[in-house]
């Protein structure tokens, strides 16, 4: 049981406070509700390239970084479809600095061309090296647009052409800052040495004079229900034949979303999963193989994807994929595996609860879907998922019309 | 806005590190266990090690697949209900094989414990190593390895590592295709019977101790028979290769990885903790200055970090970048500059200042929890030391001087003597 207590500044900005003593570090964790979903298509990628221009300083603080490590701290951010994340470690002994330096950021940053001209640079260089200079660095890339024609999902995070953000101008960057960072579009968690006062009296004092924003209106086109089986081959020069599949699934706050978060982990969970018994050690198509839910706000996706052992057809490997799924069909077979998986969520939900940073993520992110006391309800929801539920959501979202295949082909002739 | 308000507040030494003693006793035939006690959870921690890492092994991923074939099959499960049994159980299970270690690590909930303990006990004295699971094992890591060596940043590792240690040495040897062939289950065997053995073991648990716990370790391995005692020598030295400057030409690469640096003393030496502190000035933390001059200043790349690394027979630094293929010279002349500049330019005060508090602050994230705290212990241990290595470390963070930087840089950083591997499109 977590125990935290919340509370909201007038401006809008929601807190959440857990203490817990055994631990010398205070974790500060700070979510803004934008991601690259809030983009314009002509602009993708400017929600992580401005995530990369909250460390090149603030409007009082030439540096982000520097301050913080002297005063022992550490820190680090992420952007992904949905959300904007902040989060720094800090001996508790120290922790206004913290306060200092995020409320600063969130009054206003240093528009600085110089940052602007590096970090459009620094990105480049991390989507050349996430992307481009991996054997199937670029699947991804391929298959969101495949799954998506419509929605802001079809882009990745870090943006569907580096000429975008190359082209990004400081007025551009100066509009998505007043219209996406604001008190009012934030969540701050507190977790760690540090008593509820003590956090409400420092978020007082440093967020409290901060104004409220006006945040720009959230208005998404709905993807429109896929009818068709989409195939795509690629050919390129990599080891093996690799296979992506896709269905759509319905978004986080769904009711099937902790059901299909259980249907992948009887796939994929460990080398026990049923993909991995069956098609990794029985037949031996895949040299490895992965199943895993996007946890997306709006309407995500089932992720299946493996690389094939050589030799192997990938029509073959992709029948005998489907033939895995529709095992699960049989409800009378998944009584011990559910079992399983049920422990195994268990327990890895508490390791991942021992780490302060992690309680701080997971307190602000469950507080943006509108309930933060997700964070002690998980193991319940996850345990509630029955035989009949995971027969129905197998039912309903692996059909063929719900599915995009990337067949990721080797042109090698080894 | 009220601008009294956006003053920097004040900032507080970090509190000395307080770290707790592990607790060591023997089980019944003299295996060393250490506990320790830590944490809220009613969460286990345990690993199980035993010099049988590659040092140990006589021809290329000997250590590493005796290590992973632990899992596929014993003498009472197969390989499937190992893996059925361990997820099961909610039991999490890290198959490690180093360069001078190799083991198991453990993640559990309390009340599997007993569980927990058997199956270590199946996994690591009992595997039969069975042959259709070596071949498909092998197969698998042949694709694996196929996919690693499309990427730069690992053609460009496997060549440092050659270098400093030398093509016929186990730390620097590179694997090659048909070494996926060479494994046997007999070669395994041996291995495994020289090497996974009490008397080459120890244990180290940490999270919510039960005395149960201790009990079910004694019963459980308490009661094995040290086999006599056998000196299987290893290589205890290494001659790194001549040649210090290798570009390996890997065409279409939007990307070059580039690796700079050279063998060194390990934690066993005095100057260690001096150099940790020189390493993260130069390129240990965000704040260092290759990051700030590579990746901030002039945007090369998307990371660049230096790193210090301590082996059994030596310790090496590393200087790691993937930098867009256009940068490539320019990088390294900057990262030579960096070295020169810290050879002759004492570091100024506000510099020290923020790299002492930075490392102060890890050191706090260094003992924070059972995990960190195994962790921590473990990796003073297997050098012999204990936790007086980490106060020797934190006095050296606070009282180091920047003439000793200066003099350090130019001991163990002479240029001529470092390695530079690059790998990427000319």
């Amino acid at each position: 049981m977590i125990d935290y207590k919340r509370f909201t500044l007038e401006n809008g900005l929601r807190v959440l406070v857990h203490n817990d003593k055994s631990t010398p570090l205070v974790a500060m964790n700070i979510l803004y509700d934008v991601g690259s979903r809030d983009e314009d298509p002509t602009m993708t990628g400017l929600a992580h390239l401005f995530e990369h221009l909250m460390f090149g300083g603030s409007v009082n603080i030439p540096d982000f970084d520097t301050p913080l490590q002297l005063v022992g701290g550490e820190n680090n951010a992420f952007t992904n479809n949905d959300i904007t994340n902040y989060y720094l470690t800090i001996p508790s002994e120290n922790i206004e600095t913290g306060f200092w330096l995020e409320s600063d950021r969130m009054l206003e940053l240093d528009f600085s061309q110089k940052n602007l001209d590096t970090q459009r640079s620094v990105v480049t260089e991390e989507f050349n090296q996430r992307y481009l200079n991996q054997p199937y660095g670029d699947a991804l890339l391929k298959i969101r647009p495949m799954a998506y024609k419509v929605h802001p999902y079809r882009w990745p995070t870090i943006g569907m052409d580096m000429s975008h953000i190359k082209n990004t101008d400081l007025e551009q960057v100066k509009k998505f800052f007043f219209s996406h960072y604001a008190p009012n579009n934030a969540i701050l968690a507190l977790t760690g040495n540090i008593d509820y006062d003590h956090a409400f009296d420092l978020t007082q004092k440093w967020f409290g004079p901060i104004e409220k924003r006006q945040v720009q209106i959230r208005t998404l086109p709905e993807e429109p229900v896929q009818t068709e089986e989409r195939i795509l081959r690629i050919d390129s020069d990599v080891p093996s034949d690799s296979l992506y599949k896709v269905w759509h699934i319905g978004g986080r706050k769904s009711n099937d979303f902790y059901t299909l978060d259980l249907i992948t982990d009887l796939l994929a969970g460990g080398e026990s999963g049923r993909l991995y018994t069956k098609l990794v050690r029985e037949k031996k198509l895949f040299s490895e193989i992965n199943a895993y839910i996007t946890a997306d706000i709006d309407p995500g996706l089932i992720f299946v994807q493996g690389k094939l052992m050589k030799g192997i057809d990938i029509q073959l490997a992709n029948g005998a994929v489907n033939e895995v799924i529709s095992t699960l069909l049989d409800k009378n077979s998944l009584h011990d595996e559910i079992t399983k998986v049920k422990n195994k969520f268990e327990s890895s939900t508490v390791f991942s609860n021992t780490s302060i940073l992690n309680k701080a993520a997971n307190l602000s992110f469950f507080e943006l879907l509108g309930d933060a006391d997700l964070i002690n309800k998980e193991i319940e929801a996850y345990n509630n998922v029955s035989p009949e539920m995971v027969t129905e959501a197998v039912g309903k979202y692996f059909k063929a019309t719900n599915c995009s295949t990337l067949n990721y082909i080797s042109t090698r002739k080894v | 806005m009220n601008k009294l308000l956006r003053i920097q507040p004040p900032v507080f030494p970090v509190e000395k590190v307080i770290i707790p003693e592990a607790k060591m006793f023997r089980l019944n035939n003299g295996i060393p266990v250490y506990m320790i006690d830590a944490g809220t959870e009613d969460i286990m921690r345990l690993e199980f090690t035993f010099r049988a890492g590659q040092i140990k092994e006589n021809m290329p991923m000997l250590a590493s697949t005796c290590n992973m074939m632990l899992t596929e099959g014993s003498q009472n499960y197969t390989s499937e209900e190992l893996s059925r049994l361990l997820d099961f159980y909610g039991i999490f299970i890290n198959l490690t094989a180093e360069k001078d270690r190799a083991g198991i690590v453990l993640f559990c909930l309390n009340k599997h414990i007993e569980k927990v303990i058997n199956f270590s006990y199946e996994i690591l004295f009992r595997p039969s190593f069975p042959e259709h699971e070596l071949s498909s094992l092998m197969k698998k890591r042949l694709r694996w390895y196929l996919v690693n060596r499309e990427k730069v940043q690992n053609l460009a590792m496997d060549k440092y590592f050659e270098s400093l240690f030398g093509r016929n040495h186990p730390y620097g040897y590179q694997i090659v295709e048909d070494d996926f062939e060479k494994i046997t289950q007999k070669v395994l065997s041996d291995f495994h019977n020289k090497f996974y053995t009490p008397e080459n073991m120890a244990i180290i648990i940490s999270g919510k101790i039960h005395d149960r716990t201790t009990e079910l370790l004694n019963s459980c391995f308490g009661g094995m028979v040290a086999k006599a005692v056998n000196n299987y020598n290893s290589v205890n030295s290494y001659h790194g290769e001549e040649l210090k400057k290798v570009h390996i030409e890997k065409p279409g690469m939007v990307q070059t990885a580039i690796r700079i640096g050279s063998t060194t003393i390990n934690k066993r030496h005095p100057d260690y903790p001096g150099l940790k502190v020189l390493d993260s000035i130069l390129g240990g933390y965000f704040g260092s200055r290759l990051m700030k001059n590579i990746r901030e200043e002039k945007g090369y790349t998307y990371g660049i970090n230096s790193s210090l690394s301590s082996l059994d027979l030596a310790g090496f630094k590393v200087i790691s970048t993937e930098v867009g293929q256009q940068y490539m010279q320019k990088t390294i002349d900057e990262i030579y500059k960096e070295i020169r500049l810290l050879q002759n330019v004492p570091v100024a005060k506000e510099e020290m200042e923020v790299v002492r508090n930075y490392m102060s602050g890890e050191m706090v994230r260094m003992f924070d929890g059972p995990f960190a705290l195994a962790e921590s212990f473990r990796s003073a241990w297997e050098f012999g030391l204990d936790n007086s290595y980490y106060y020797r470390l934190s006095e050296k963070i606070r009282a180091i001087d920047p003439d000793e930087i200066t003099a350090l840089a130019n001991t163990y950083y002479k240029i001529e003597e470092l390695f530079e591997i690059t790998a990427g499109s000319e």
